[in-house]
């Protein structure tokens, strides 16, 4: 096979959340022909399996990307295309290390492509309780001598007020400016948590969307927000705190998606140390400020995972996403060395 | 045993010790990398940094 042509038929096929369909069905006839136990789920993950025995390895990456196309272009070394680096590259790389190495594989490795990772991970939700594997990678873009050991919880949290309408003029505070000082309230206190803090133990809020739905006799507003949570934060007493600053409106918990952070002392962890040394790169760890499907199986494998993959996540989500090819190879390289010493 | 290529402080290492394998000096609290198990070299831990996304 060739790595590169098959990286590039993946960014070919549109996938945003929820239309991975087609995707889907490329994946599986192309995985079978290559000797992979292959199917879609009932959500539509692709489930690829190949070789028997211990250790079970898990090498999961989503197949969805976030909205718009980007025209394929090789320029310079360089693959543009949407999903070149979140995360189409790092899932390719998964497929094309366990195919160069299949014939020698002494041990079990399963390739899960996910959908839905750019909404709310449903594809990661479905399968977690499914699987129970020995390691764990997740495919998300690190750069070649990266290592992302953990990303920031993240709470989705809506705000909704609806009242009668009142004179601009009196003292009653109108919807809109309830649901801002109910937004000054979260920020105030993040603030205050966070002070001398790094980024990854700090507690980040967002304010996504506001809107306010006035008619002749009522007025309305509702306000989406988004708090990513570090490590060991007791988020039901967060929750509590939410609630109880609520004033007139309503709360909702959306969602919500547990912080991860890994040990730096596991085999897999030293596998791939070594690997990225034996390949000319000095290995780094990562925290993420985002999230990604490790957030939704860590807590329930509880077994050595971490996120991998070439690619700067600074292209993320961008109109210039793109990956070095060499990087893409190198991290082809990288990777079957890991699996081999698993 | 081997000494910390910071403070010079004394490190056990213990037998079933793997390359990159990440240790600490109980003297000065470093973080270090197993580079070498024969012989044992030490060398920084790699570089842990905050990035956002994805």
């Amino acid at each position: 096979m060739d790595n590169v042509s098959f990286l590039k038929d993946l960014l070919n096929i549109y996938s945003p959340s929820g239309e991975e369909k087609e995707i889907s069905n490329y994946l599986c006839e192309k995985l079978n022909s290559l000797g992979f136990n292959t199917y879609c789920d009932e959500v539509g993950n692709v489930i690829a399996k190949i070789g028997s025995g211990k250790p079970d390895i898990i090498l999961l990456g989503h197949i969805d990307t976030v909205k718009g196309f980007i025209d394929i272009k090789e320029i310079d070394g360089k693959i543009y295309g949407r999903g070149s680096v979140d995360a189409k590259g790092p899932f390719a790389v998964f497929v094309c290390a366990v195919n160069e190495i299949k014939d020698i594989l002494n041990k079990s490795v399963t390739i899960i492509g996910t959908v839905q990772e750019e909404e709310r991970s449903k594809g990661a939700r479905y399968i977690v309780g499914r699987y129970s594997p020995d390691y764990a990678v997740i495919g998300e873009p690190s750069g070649t001598s990266g290592i992302t050991l953990g990303y920031k919880g993240s709470l989705e949290v809506e705000y909704s007020l609806k009242k009668e309408m009142v004179h601009h003029s009196g003292k009653d505070l109108t919807a809109a400016e309830q649901a801002i000082d109910f937004w000054n309230k979260i920020e105030h206190f993040c603030t205050n948590f966070s002070k001398g803090k790094k980024i990854f133990d700090a507690l980040i809020p967002s304010l996504i969307s506001i809107n306010s739905l006035n008619d002749d006799y009522t007025q309305g507003v509702v306000a989406e927000l988004n708090v990513r949570t570090p490590v060991d934060f007791d988020v039901e007493k967060f929750k509590d705190w939410i609630t109880s600053n609520k004033g007139e409106g309503e709360v909702k918990f959306i969602d919500f998606r547990p912080p991860v952070r890994s040990s730096k002392n596991s085999k897999l962890i030293r596998s791939f140390i070594k690997s990225i040394r034996r390949h000319d790169g000095e290995p780094v760890f990562k925290l993420k400020t985002g999230t990604s499907d490790m957030n939704v199986v860590a807590e329930k494998w509880k077994c050595p995972i971490l996120a991998y993959g070439p690619g700067e996540s600074s292209l993320d989500h961008t109109p210039n996403e793109n990956i070095s090819i060499e990087e893409y190879k190198k991290a082809i390289e990288i990777l079957k060395y890991v699996i081999r010493s698993l | 045993m081997a000494a910390c290529i910071v403070c010079e402080g004394n490190i056990d290492i213990p037998e079933d010790t793997e390359e990159g394998e990440i240790i600490e000096c109980p003297e000065c609290g470093i973080e270090l990398e197993v580079v070498s198990i024969d012989p044992i070299e030490l060398a920084p831990a790699p570089k842990e940094e905050e990035d956002w996304g994805e």
